[in-house]
């Protein structure tokens, strides 16, 4: 399976993104189609969204990087143009047992860049390095 | 990717086949991942042959990692190109991580204007991915994957941001490439069909190229030191970024043989 989405759901995305700008709000037949293409996780995924769990870290040399704060209080970093998160539910659930498509933490960045909520916040280039290479949480 | 590795095959192609009109089809920024898979030695050797195209025959700027130092250019690349420019050479980085850590860090690090002034690099090689992914032998084959998918995404979200800055920079922009030779792990002195890692590594890098050698009698009866069949295979094969449909690229050769002469000399054919 590779590190992006199906078209079904980068199709999803699109109508949340479309609709929450329209109305503010994520209507129960999209809802219903996340918990579908996404199982368990999206439901998990939507409560870190509530929490605006999600931000997005940027640097100078214009390099970006997502953080999001998990349901423990464990800080993940996540790419933004492929899939990848240090948890356990990603290296299990995705890559070993490839069961699922994402973890709740990559799924709570999409969501929140579909409907605009993500944080911004900046960071210097060295840290952006220690960031991404996973030797600074 | 595969079109500095085509460029490549058809700067060292024999003469029966240098008057085929092959194009050369630039990818498409998401299919900029291939994985080179098979013997150490010859993937080393095809990777610099890579780096070297990649710096003189299309003049850009190209990051090789790798774990053990190189000290001198393989006989098979002195033969196949004895006329390297000192010029040509220079837009080569070699790199020489020890640990996984140090790869990540200096990987992670290319977005840093050190290493983006004055112009970005378009080629990140790294040599044996199984050298810096390889942990105890009694460890868990999970923790491994997780290495090389943080790995692996680092390089595509690395050749990602540096696509960007070369569409920026400069006035015929290609995207980054990342090339990377892997050996799975042999079992009974076959390749383990069920290599977990290289079934993550393959989420990844969206081309794999195999190296496979012929170890028949017909090629120990040409004479020739090895022979080797190169396969491209993988999603980034199938898809035409031009293409309505899925169909294969028009003029992309999918299978190439590799014949290494006792000189050393490497030449290509199509098949």
């Amino acid at each position: 399976m590779p590190a992006v989405l199906p078209a079904v759901a980068e199709q999803l995305f699109r109508d949340i993104r479309k609709t929450y700008q329209e109305t503010a709000q994520i209507p129960d037949d999209l809802l219903i189609a996340l918990r579908f293409v996404f199982g368990a996780c999206a439901v998990q995924a939507l409560d870190l969204v509530d929490q605006r769990s999600v931000t997005c870290l940027s640097s100078p040399s214009g390099r970006k990087a997502f953080q999001v704060i998990g349901a423990s209080g464990s800080l993940y970093t996540c790419f933004t143009s492929c899939h990848y998160c240090p948890c356990p539910a990603f290296a299990y659930t995705v890559l070993r047992r490839n069961d699922g498509l994402l973890c709740k933490h990559i799924l709570a960045v999409c969501l929140c860049e579909a409907m605009g909520v993500t944080r911004m916040q900046s960071a210097s280039d060295e840290q952006m390095t220690a960031l991404l290479s996973g030797t600074l949480l | 990717m595969t079109d500095v590795l085509t460029h490549m095959f058809t700067n060292f192609m024999s003469r029966a086949d240098s008057s085929k009109d092959l194009k050369v089809i630039p990818p498409a920024p998401a299919q900029c991942g291939v994985l080179v898979v098979g013997e150490q030695n010859l993937g080393r050797s095809v990777l610099l042959l890579a780096a070297v195209t990649a710096a003189c025959r299309l003049s850009v700027k190209v990051v090789f990692f790798a774990q053990t130092q190189i000290q001198s250019l393989p006989v098979s690349l002195q033969k196949c190109v004895p006329s390297l420019s000192p010029e040509s050479l220079k837009q080569i980085k070699f790199c020489y991580p020890r640990t996984l850590e140090e790869l990540l860090q200096q990987v992670a690090g290319l977005h840093e204007s050190t290493n983006t002034f004055p112009v970005p690099p378009s080629l990140i090689i790294v040599d044996r991915l199984e050298d810096f992914l390889r942990g105890p032998a009694d460890e868990s084959h999970g923790v491994e994957q997780s290495r090389a998918a943080h790995l692996s995404a680092l390089l595509c979200d690395t050749a990602t941001f540096l696509t960007g800055l070369l569409e920026q920079q400069t006035s015929s922009p290609a995207p980054c490439r990342v090339i990377a030779s892997y050996k799975p792990k042999e079992q009974s002195g076959e390749f383990s069909v069920s290599d977990q890692v290289l079934d993550t590594l393959d989420r990844y890098f969206q081309v794999r190229c195999t190296l496979d050698q012929d170890r028949s009698y017909k090629a120990a009866a040409a004479g020739l030191q090895e022979v080797w069949h190169i396969y491209f295979s993988g999603t980034g094969i199938t898809l035409d970024p031009c293409a309505e449909d899925t169909e294969v690229k028009p003029g992309l050769a999918q299978e190439w043989q590799l014949s290494i002469y006792p000189d050393g000399f490497m030449e290509f054919q199509l098949v």
